[in-house]
């Protein structure tokens, strides 16, 4: 104790030295140090590179609670949107076997899909994207150092090598962009030592077996899919409403999908703990909260989505008094992405109230190396991003909800036009389609200016991001009723919704 | 010429002397004089002038020849409209798109793109073994999916309450414009021409043999996979024909009179899709022309021309032998013989095609013309909207209603596929010039094959004008591009520029994000 404490006294002393001869000189180590090493942290630090500025990027992964560890890039990369769609692809494959044999392909009854072969493949794949990232930064001029980044005050930065070698790097400027990571629930005996999170999913080398899938995120309901379509035995377990703050009518159309997918949905239900058997597998108990009876059920896998929290613990902020919001533990930030200490600045997903989205975190970035490096004066616009849910049947959006365009403006202030379609590949294929929907939510006077449109079905994101261009320019119903569709595709449904929700007529769309 | 000249004015003459109301406000005033004695005395003399027939001849507000996309449409929407109306099909109802178009096409494309999936199983994990395709399950099925939707179109039309009459229509010499269908006089103050088109063929004469080949009609007669395929032509057809031969595994070979397919594409696709088409093992027969064809016990025997471009008149005789399928797709002609439109003295181009101004209106006032007979954008889309814009000009008293030709979406169902929409480069060069033109464009590999052994680039180009980089041509190739463009045509439509690209957020991970990444 005594030693830790003469240490922390040198240490303060090496501080107030650095600080005094940097306020004398007026000269930091690096015009920009950014923390972490995912989609916006990258982004940001090569655009400030390309801008002329002299910036090191601190990235360290701490392991998760199972161990699971892997590379540069963040979890866009290594833990979410890559893997997590190339194996949506998987899935999809499988589905497209059992089309297949109506198209006239003729095959064995019984399809085989190995795990491994799989998860090598999206591996080998997110490894070379790793490398990508390194040589990028390297090509960019980007110091990249792979340390564990926290701040001293606001101009520097105290890096931690994993064998506890210690740096410390001045820079003018401080970017935060450390992103988050899966929770645990906290009450349940048994979930953090025999549960697994989607940090640990893409990187098991063996099948997880029959699974559940406790949550009901989009990030629950996509590694539920992908299970189920790839054969596996999976279960979600849903504790109130699926895909909040989605559309709900659009929520419940893929939800219904999957359940007549293959996928077994657990309703109302709480997890109370997790036992690991003498066989191996898990036992889980939970309770109906609707009836309070309790139920269990074994498992090979529990796989926890139950959200995610942002890595804010490690990086010191208390001390510097950078304001956090107490219940998310995000970053309170401007919407210029500053803190409320000068110099710091936090976006991406640990920025409180931000999207987690990848795409908003890249180009939020690039946007605030810009004004930091005084180019620019531009701000991010968080208005009308699209996204899109890779679920057996994928839901694309961009824009408002029905229930929050029904808040804002009044029922009697909008317009819904909707449409069941059926993809044409689903006909032959014969295929259910009745989750197949198109919903445009428009002001009801004047040009009719959509507030929001929804789509699911197949290639959905591909489809709605020329819709979400055509939102932030503006777009109205009358915009779409003068584009001829484009035949015959499930794009062009939208092209062509003419039936309003208010009519109270049949939306089923017949013919061409 | 002279002669039908002469016949339009007469019939002009006649229409005027019988006092016959201007027939695009015929209906709005039919509304009006209904059930007074003025629309009785109008009837007598009508009856009057055209002794012997009158009697038999029925009367309807909206007369469409043509049960296709945009015959069904107009028809359906002027009915909407409150107009009383009949629809004349020849053949089954639905036209190209539904029997020998869009619809069996993109079921046919959708299983040879489970063809390509099959080869990508094991990259993703699955076992696969040893698979085997059916035509005769296919066919089977996509027969019964074609005659559900006859069905369905037939069943709209009842509901509709339009009269549905099976027949070839041919143009009386009756003064009033009037139809014939099996004997049975019709007419109509409007009179709508959707007879579509049909594949053209070379001629026993050009080519000897021409007729052992079929077209893109036949092909989905065929009811068993040929083994070994020539299409000859390189337009949209013969692309996607030969690409579902190939894939679903007929030996193809596709022969071209130049070096490239899709030549009024922009240059990148065009050089782009006739890459892919070798690359999926298409036997690509440049600068070559059919000579001749004859059948021998072992299939069809086609004779090939191949013209050296560098020598003008260095020519090779080459043969390719037990071709099971030979199928022309060298474009498409309007159907207009046996209508009798020259009596009607309506104007047609050299090839035939009915001249409509914007308004689809032809020379002839009370008769129109929508979709392919009209020979200008041949989709079904384009039909459709003509159709019900024209159904609302005519029957809704809104006078301004016509359909914007402009930047038109369309798709190419080749593997991958194309979309495209707007001016191609050159076309942006020639009409904004050079200077004024900016150039992106991007090539990537989308995800879906970063584990695959078999990888297919995805190509994109965006043509912009001005200073403000206005978006006029958008064009690409690749995985997912058929689904892709619908929603940027919406906004180009509205005048996007490059900075409206710039400014919408991405959606991650797909390969559209491409567009709006672009630098």
């Amino acid at each position: 104790m005594a030693a830790l404490c003469t240490v922390r006294r040198r240490w303060r002393k090496l501080k107030c030295l650095q600080i005094f001869t940097r306020n004398l000189t007026g000269s930091y180590d690096y015009d920009l140090v950014v923390i972490g090493g995912g989609s916006g942290g990258l982004a940001c630090s090569k655009e400030a590179a390309q801008l002329g500025q002299k910036v090191a990027v601190l990235d360290h992964v701490e392991p998760s609670a199972k161990g699971t560890k892997w590379g540069l890039g963040g979890t866009c990369v290594n833990v979410g949107c890559i893997p997590k769609k190339l194996m949506h692809q998987a899935a999809l494959l499988g589905t497209a076997v059992k089309d297949a044999k109506k198209y006239g392909w003729q095959m064995p009854e019984t399809l085989r899909h190995d795990w491994a072969t799989m998860a090598e493949a999206v591996q080998n794949h997110v490894r070379s994207l790793n490398w990508g990232h390194r040589v990028q930064l390297q090509d960019k001029k980007v110091k990249y150092l792979n340390l564990k980044g926290s701040l001293l005050d606001e101009h520097t930065v105290r890096g931690l090598s994993k064998a506890g070698k210690e740096t410390v790097l001045t820079a003018k400027n401080i970017v935060i962009a450390t992103g988050g990571r899966p929770k645990y629930p906290t009450q349940i005996p048994g979930a953090a030592e025999h549960g697994i999170t989607s940090d640990d999913i893409f990187w098991l080398n063996k099948s997880p077996g029959k699974t559940l899938v406790v949550g009901a995120s989009y990030v629950a309901l996509e590694c539920a899919g992908f299970l189920t379509g790839i054969g596996l035995d999976t279960t979600v377990m849903v504790r109130s409403v699926a895909l909040r703050g989605f559309d709900r009518q659009m929520a419940g159309l893929v939800t219904d999908y999957m359940e007549a997918y293959g996928t077994r949905f657990v309703w109302r239900s709480v997890p109370k703990r997790v036992d690991r058997l003498p066989s191996g597998t898990l036992q889980v108990t939970w309770s109906d909260t609707g009836t309070g009876r309790e139920h269990k059920d074994t498992y090979d896998s529990v796989l926890w989505a139950v959200g995610r929290a942002p890595e804010t613990k490690a990086l010191g902020l208390d001390k510097l008094g950078v304001q956090l919001n107490q219940e998310t533990g995000k970053i309170v930030v401007g919407p210029d992405e500053s803190t409320s200490v000068p110099n710091v600045y936090a976006f991406g997903d640990i920025g409180e109230g931000r999207p987690e989205l990848t795409p908003t975190a890249i180009r939020a970035g690039k946007l605030l190396a810009h004004r930091l490096a005084g180019q620019s004066t531009d701000l991010m616009n968080y208005d009308n991003v699209a996204t899109t849910v890779f679920t057996p049947l994928e839901y694309g959006c961009v824009g408002l909800s029905e229930e929050e365009a029904e808040r804002r403006r009044g029922k009697d202030g909008i317009e819904v036009f909707h449409a069941f379609y059926k993809p044409l590949e689903f006909t032959v294929a014969e295929r259910d389609a009745s989750q197949c929907c198109i919903k445009v939510i428009c002001e009801r006077g004047g040009d009719q200016k959509i507030l929001g449109l929804h789509f699911t079905g197949p290639n959905a994101g591909e489809v709605i991001q020329g819709f979400s261009m055509s939102l932030q320019c503006g777009a109205t119903y009358r915009h779409l009723l003068q584009t001829v569709g484009i035949h015959p595709t499930c794009a062009e449904e939208v092209v062509k919704t003419h039936i309003t929700k208010r009519s109270g007529l049949d939306p089923t769309v017949t013919g061409c | 010429m002279g002669v039908l000249k002469i016949r339009r004015l007469l019939c002009v003459s006649l229409r005027s002397k019988l006092a016959v109301i201007k027939a695009s406000t015929w209906f709005t005033a039919r509304k009006l004089i209904v059930s007074t004695p003025r629309r009785h005395e109008l009837i007598r003399r009508s009856m009057a002038s055209n002794r012997a027939s009158a009697a038999e001849t029925t009367r309807f507000d909206f007369l469409v020849i043509g049960g296709g996309s945009g015959g069904l449409a107009g028809a359906r929407r002027a009915a909407e409209l409150g107009a009383n109306t009949a629809v004349i099909e020849s053949h089954k109802l639905g036209g190209t798109c539904v029997n020998v178009g869009c619809v069996p096409k993109k079921v046919m494309w959708n299983a040879a793109v489970h063809a390509e999936y099959l080869h990508d199983h094991s990259d993703y994990g699955f076992a696969t073994e040893k698979v085997h395709f059916s035509w005769e399950t296919l066919k089977a099925k996509r027969d019964a999916y074609v005659s559900r939707l006859n069905q369905i179109y037939r069943s709209n039309l009842d509901k509709a309450k339009i009269e549905t009459i099976q027949g070839y229509a041919r143009f009386t010499d009756d003064p009033e414009p009037t139809v014939e269908v099996n004997g049975r006089k019709l007419t109509a103050p409007h009179i709508l021409i959707a007879t579509g088109g049909q594949p053209s063929v070379q001629s026993d004469e050009e080519v000897p043999g021409a007729s052992l080949g079929i077209t893109s009609d036949g092909f989905f007669e065929l009811e068993t996979l040929p083994k070994r395929s020539v299409i000859v032509g390189a337009g949209y057809i013969a692309v996607e024909m030969a690409g579902i031969l190939a894939t679903l595994g007929s030996k193809t070979s596709l022969v071209i009179r130049q070096t490239g397919v899709l030549r009024n594409f922009d240059a990148f696709i065009s050089a782009n899709c006739t890459k892919e088409l070798q690359n999926n093992g298409i036997d690509l027969w440049k600068n070559s022309q059919v000579k001749s064809v004859s059948k021998t016990d072992k299939g069809l025997e086609v004779t090939i021309v191949t013209k050296d471009p560098e020598k003008k008149n260095d020519e090779k005789i080459s043969t390719i032998e037990e071709v099971e399928c030979l199928l022309w797709a060298i474009g498409r002609q309007p159907n207009t013989s046996g209508l009798n439109i020259g009596s009607m003295g309506l104007d047609t181009d050299e090839r035939g095609h009915i001249i409509v101004d914007e308004f689809q209106n032809t020379s002839r006032p009370g008769i129109y013309a929508v979709g392919d007979v009209c020979g200008k954008a041949l989709l079904t889309p384009v039909a459709i909207a003509a159709g019900r814009k024209l159904a609302h000009r005519l029957f809704e008293g809104k006078k301004d209603s016509k359909l914007d030709y402009s930047s038109i979406p369309t798709v190419v169902f080749s593997h991958p596929p194309i979309g495209t929409v707007g001016l191609t480069e050159e076309e942006a060069v020639k009409s904004h010039g050079k200077e004024n033109v900016k150039i992106y464009k991007t090539s990537f590999t989308p995800m879906y094959h970063a584990i695959t052994s078999r990888r297919s680039p995805c190509i994109m180009k965006l043509v912009c004008v001005g200073k403000e980089e206005k978006v006029v041509g958008l064009h690409m190739q690749g995985l997912g591009c058929d689904e892709m463009l619908q929603g940027f045509a919406v906004a180009i439509k509205m005048g996007a520029t490059k900075a409206d690209f710039d400014n919408t957020v991405a959606i991650h991970p797909t390969s559209s994000e491409e567009f709006v990444t672009m630098r």
